[in-house]
Parts: structure tokens; sequence; C-alpha cells
């Protein structure tokens, strides 16, 4: 069919079309993180969304597995039980929520699903983030491409909760697009410190729509207290990394 | 009302088998062969080894001697009985109380049922017409008794008999014909009682004096006056749809659109009773007379049509649907009373439907991935690692939990079992300074300890431990574990292990 118009193009875009996509993409990209859970006073003045959003897929990173098990499950806690369980999805059943304790989610509140192989992982974690009597999903990753990250992260927006890819820098490039990635590792505790209060160096990798930053934290009875690192570290930050590949 | 059973009997059913595997053999005598006290002889015969002259009964050396090129099959009374059973199940289309007869036999309640097919005599031709289609032999009979329907199958002419007609059609038949032992037979026939008939004209106490009672009990049995039942296979289930199709179907969009209407028929009537099932059994009945099966359970009763939908749909590729299927069935099984739920207003806590959506979500899980894979936790009353918590199922209320003493330090992650470690330079009565784990060394600089925790005596499954004496150590880069080392016995070097990381 022939245009009105000689100099129109037939089958072009409508620009006001393109324009009022972008405008409601941007209007979506602030509504699909207005739910949030603090994470501490400090870090929350850094992230862009005063807070960590849910409704979306993040990455912790650490080696050996315990520290972001630890952190994630510590945010996880903050959202409200009643909207649900924190699901943990994992090749191998060494999961201990005794352990957890401590850091805010009780045992009652978990499931585990122990997934034999990548597929039936990737599966459960896409199940259970789209449960709507699920608050956050934990799972022990070891890759993720681009299509799997994004069909989580729709599941996760669709549903509102939160997923947490539990990652070992070793295994880098990992995870294709998340909103934010953290990375934690454990250093020397203060003299006169307990094992029940850990001291962490957190380094927030990658923000979207933020910058990266960092920090050393220690964690007590479930609320992260910013610790200025001791006067002599003896090795700090993240030089760390790759241990415990027992 | 009156019953009526029919009776199917397979005459050649080993032979039947065998043909249907490779078409070819019919074109040539072959015998099957079975095994009794230790010698050989031949268990049944195909139409051109009796023409030879071979009988079902002799030894196998004389079936060689009259006819030597006869082809030998052993019996395979497994893959029979499979065959059977299939068989049995595809009879469920004519009744729903179709059971096994003997080794060679199907009986079937047609009790007020015939008149769909057409009548008794409709019901019998067409039963007969597609068993031989698929290259069957077989003769049925239908009667008031299953034991007067079996002796007609077998023995009799008449197939189809009233009740009027019973006794006049039963009394010409040989007293084998009773179901009575072979033995018993023989001796009847040797003082002259070869029919029924004449059986029925013998006084019954001398016939018990001399015979046993079995032979009166089977005597009215056939004669519908001593009770006689059935025992259906599958098992009834009350809760049940079925569905003949027009035509065969062979795809999934097919197979679901017919599964969406029996579960809307069966979750209806279980909702009307406030009832739900644990499990469904779907069975596909293709056109050759062979069944696909598919289950579902479920961890709490449910009667939910979209959520059972998509537990089968993410069964349906397993599916094969051979040439086509053509009746569709759909049994539920452990059926419980669910009580009806309140529907939440939006915004009010608490909504029960949510709830079910959680249980949806691990019944799904648990399908694909085994039930034994999804799991909640139980705290225990135990201060042992391996001990304080349960892998408890996740279906299901959740368990109650023991308190737990929040001064006690545990990992993150509980090694199971301990990874033996290498240690160095203990301090001693304390913790080593270098432990190595895999490829990883560690330069410990602060630890905590010891939690000393014995092993619980009264524990039936406890392992025979020693004393274990724990301690949290910390490297110097900060990494975080909890190593024990079991209290040396006589002759035995101390060992340590790894048994958790800490964050």
């Amino acid at each position: 069919m022939r245009s009105a118009f000689p100099f129109e193009r037939a089958n072009g875009p409508d620009p006001a079309a393109l324009l009022r996509a972008q405008v409601e993409r941007l209007v979506s990209m602030e509504r699909r993180f207005d739910r949030i859970v603090p994470v501490s006073g400090e870090i929350d003045a850094v992230l862009p969304f005063h807070g960590l959003p849910l409704g979306c897929v993040h990455e912790v990173q650490s080696s050996g597995l315990a520290c972001s098990i630890a952190f994630a499950s510590l945010l996880a806690a903050r959202i409200p039980a009643s909207e649900g369980q924190v699901v943990h999805v994992a090749p191998d059943s060494n999961f201990h929520p005794l352990g957890l304790l401590p850091y805010g989610v009780p045992p009652e509140r978990w499931i585990h699903v122990t997934a034999r192989n990548p597929v039936e992982l990737a599966w459960t974690v896409l199940e259970a983030l789209r449960c709507p009597k699920v608050c956050a999903v934990l799972a022990v990753v070891k890759s993720a491409d681009l299509t799997l990250c994004r069909r989580w992260q729709l599941a996760a927006e669709a549903s509102g909760a939160a997923g947490f890819l539990l990652t070992d820098p070793g295994a880098r490039p990992a995870i294709a697009s998340v909103i934010t990635r953290w990375r934690i590792t454990s250093i020397p505790a203060a003299a006169g410190a307990t094992f029940a209060e850990p001291y962490w160096a957190i380094d927030l990798a990658y923000c979207r729509g933020g910058r990266p930053a960092q920090w050393t934290a220690v964690c007590r009875e479930g609320r992260l207290e910013p610790e200025p690192l001791s006067k002599s570290p003896r090795r700090a930050g993240h030089a760390v990394a790759d241990r415990l590949a027992v | 009302m009156q019953r009526r059973f029919l009776c199917l009997f397979f005459p050649r059913l080993m032979v039947d088998r065998l043909e249907r595997e490779q078409p070819q053999r019919a074109g040539v005598p072959f015998a099957v062969v079975g095994e009794e006290r230790g010698r050989l002889h031949i268990a049944a015969v195909n139409g051109l080894a009796r023409a030879a002259g071979i009988q079902a009964g002799i030894r196998l050396a004389d079936a060689r001697a009259l006819l030597p090129g006869i082809q030998i099959f052993l019996s395979d009374f497994e893959a029979c009985g499979l065959l059977k059973r299939q068989l049995v199940e595809w009879c469920g289309r004519y009744s729903p109380l179709a059971a096994h007869d003997g080794a060679d036999g199907i009986v079937l309640d047609i009790t007020g049922g015939a008149h769909l097919f057409g009548g008794e005599a409709g019901l019998l031709e067409e039963i007969q017409t597609k068993l031989r289609e698929m290259r069957f032999r077989v003769r049925g009979a239908i009667a008031d008794t299953p034991a007067a329907a079996w002796a007609l199958a077998r023995f009799s002419r008449q197939v189809i008999v009233s009740r009027e007609e019973l006794p006049a059609a039963l009394d010409p038949l040989p007293v084998r014909a009773l179901r009575i032992p072979g033995e018993i037979a023989i001796e009847l026939g040797r003082v002259g009682l070869t029919a029924i008939g004449l059986m029925r004209q013998v006084s019954r106490d001398s016939l018990a004096a001399r015979y046993g009672p079995n032979v009166l009990l089977r005597l009215d049995q056939a004669l519908g006056l001593a009770a006689d039942s059935i025992v259906p296979h599958p098992p009834p289930a009350p809760y049940y749809a079925e569905r003949s199709l027009a035509e065969p179907i062979g795809t999934t969009a097919a197979v679901e659109h017919v599964l969406a209407e029996l579960l809307a028929a069966l979750c209806t009537r279980l909702d009307k009773e406030h009832r739900g099932a644990r499990r469904f059994d779907l069975a596909c009945h293709r056109v050759d007379g062979s069944a696909a099966y598919l289950q579902v359970r479920t961890s709490k009763p449910g009667r939910s049509i979209t959520h059972l939908l998509r537990l089968f749909s993410d069964k349906m590729d397993t599916l094969d649907a051979g040439f086509g299927i053509e009746v569709i069935t759909l049994r539920a099984i452990d059926v419980d009373a669910v009580p009806p739920v309140q529907m939440a207003l939006p915004q009010c806590g608490e909504s029960a439907e949510g709830n079910a959506s959680l249980d949806e979500l691990l019944d799904r899980i648990g399908l694909r991935l085994g039930f034994e894979r999804v799991c909640r936790f139980r705290v225990r009353q135990s201060l042992l690692p391996e001990f304080s918590i349960e892998f408890a199922p996740a279906a299901g209320a959740p368990a109650p939990n023991a308190g737990w003493p929040s001064h006690r330090v545990r990992p993150v992650r509980l090694l199971d079992p301990p990874v033996p470690i290498e240690v160095s330079e203990i301090i001693p009565g304390k913790w080593p300074v270098r432990i190595r784990a895999g490829r990883q060394l560690y330069r410990i600089v602060r630890a905590e300890g010891p939690e000393r925790l014995t092993p619980e005596w009264w524990r039936e499954k406890s392992p025979a431990w020693a004393v274990r004496d724990y301690y949290r150590v910390e490297d110097e880069s900060g990494a975080r574990l909890w190593i024990f080392h079991e209290t040396p016995r006589a002759g035995n070097a101390e060992r340590w292990y790894l048994h958790g990381q800490l964050p």
C-alpha cells in the first residue's frame, strides 16, 4: 500500500512510539526498584536505590561460599517473614541452617533443594523465583549465560523475590548480567573479637546506575557495622580470593 | 440386579505372543517348551505343528522325532504375564471390573453395561473382533456366574446363556468344566459321572463324602447357588474418568486437551465432596492394545486443575503415543478429605492461596528432581553437628523445632563427611599452627576452643566416635575454619579433620 506522503518511510518505526517506549522503560526502571531492604547506613548511602532492591538478581562472590551464604542470608532476613520462604539451591547438601541462625533466617524459613546438574539447578531457581510465597532464592551457581540471567531477572521482577547467585570468584567470567555484584572476603578480626562476629571486606564490584565502592565491616547480631580497617592490617582486602578449594 | 459375567479364554496365549512378535513365525511349525520335574515337554504348539501331529504335553524328544525341523522356544512366563496384564487393562474399557482368571483367561463383570455396546451379543462380538484383529485367538462367553462363563468359554458352543437356560447349558459339559482338580475329575469319570448333568442327579451327601466339599462348592458356584467373586485389576478406583476417542490421537496438545476434560470431571467431583487426591494415574491406551502411563504425586491431597495440568505437562514429553491413543483413563488414588478453605481478601495478611502456591512449587520440584531432594529443616535436641539438624521432607506442615543455644557458634557450611587434614606444629594441648586441607595451606594465627562434644551413647545410629574437641581457627588471611580432632585411642595417631567453614 502506498503512503499518502511519499517521503514517509512505509515501515519505519513511529518516532513518537519510540519515545513513549523509552519513557516507559525509564519509568518502569524506577518502579522496578521501589521495594528495597536496607543493607547498612553507609552502604545504603552509596547505592542509587538507597538500599538493596528486591525483585531482581544479585551476585555475591566469595571464596569457599561461606561468606556469600552468610551475607545473602543477612539480606534475605530483612525481608519480612510474611513474604515467604527462603530457598537455597545447591549441587551439594553441605548446608547448615544452625550456622546461619545468627544471620537472621531461622531454620523453619529455609527450603533446601539439591540439584544434580546445572539444568535442574537453572529450572529450580526459575520456578522458585516465580513462586509468590518465596521471598528470596540463594543459588550456588558455576556460570550463567545472558539468556538464563534474563529469564531469572524477569521471573524475579514478576514475583518481587530477590535472587542471590552465590559464586566463586575463581570461576570468572561467571554471571552475565546482574543488578549488583558483591565480593565478600573474610579478613582478620580485630584483637579481642570472637568468632561469632566475622570481619568482612565488602566490595561492591558492580552496581547498575551506581559506582563501585569498598568497605570493611563486622557483622554483629545480624547487623553490619562498618569498621575502619584496623591499625595494622595483616593482609587486608581482596587479594585473598581463591582460597579454600576443599 | 442379576449380575452378568463375561469370560474370555485365550487357548494359545504363548503361541499368540510369539506370532505377534514376529508374524512370519506363523509360517513355520514351532512349539513352546516348558520344564516340569526335570523333563522338557511341549507346552503349546502352533497350527502347523499341530497339523504334524504334535500335541501339548508330549516330550520334546518325541516332538523332535515326529518333526525334526520344528522350531523350539522356551516358555517365558514373565512376558506372558505382562501381556496378560496389558490385556486385562485393555479390557478395562468395557468394564471397570476386569480381572485375571487363571493364566489363560480374563473375566469381566459387565452387569448393567452391555447395552452401551449394543447388548450382550454386540459386546461379545466387539471384544472378540478387536482381539482377533490384534491376532489373539480368543473365545468368550457370557453367563450369570464367573464359573459358568468360564466353563462355557472353554467347553461349550453356546456363548450367551440366560439364567433360565443355565442348568440346561451346563448339563452336557464335562466335569472338568467345574474347575476341579484333574485327579478328582478322573475319579468322577471312573464311576461314570462324566458330565455335570449326571453329577446333579447324584445325592449331594454322597458326593461330599467321597470327593470332599470342594466339588459341591464348585457346582454351586457355577449354578449361582454359592457366592463367587472376582478380584479386579487394577483395583477399582471410585474416582475414575474415562474418554474414548472417535479417532486415535498422537499429539501432546491433543492428549493435554483430553486430560484437561478428564481432570475437570474428576476435580469437580472431588470438590463437591470436599476431597482431594495425592496421586493421579493417567493411562493412555494405544490402538495396538498396549498402554502408556503417567503418574503424578502431590505432597498434600489436592484437586486444583491448573496445578495438576502443569504437573502432567512437565512429564508429557515422556509419553509415547505409538500408533495413536484411542482411550484415556484417569484415576485419583489416595483420596483424602480436604476441607474447603476460605478465599482470602486481598491485603489481608496470610492467605491460604499463597500457601497453596508454595506447596505447588514443592510438588513440581519434587516431581522433577525427586521428593528426597527438597527438604526443610528441623532442629533436634542434640549438640552433635551431624544430628543437630534433620533434613525433613518439605511436604506438609513445617515441623516443630527444638531450641538452639545461641552462644554455640556453628559453621554455615558443614562438610559431610569431615575431611581429613594434615597438621603440623601443634601447640601442646591446643590447636595446630599449620594445616593442609587438600592443596590449600593455612597458617593459623587465632583460635577459639576447645568445644568438647562427647558421643551420645543412647543414640542407636551414633557412629563409633571418640570424644571430639572442636576448634574455630582463623588463618593469617582471615579464612575461618571449624576443625576437630578425636582423642586418640590406644595405638592410633591423633587425627584431625576439617568439618566446616565459618564466614
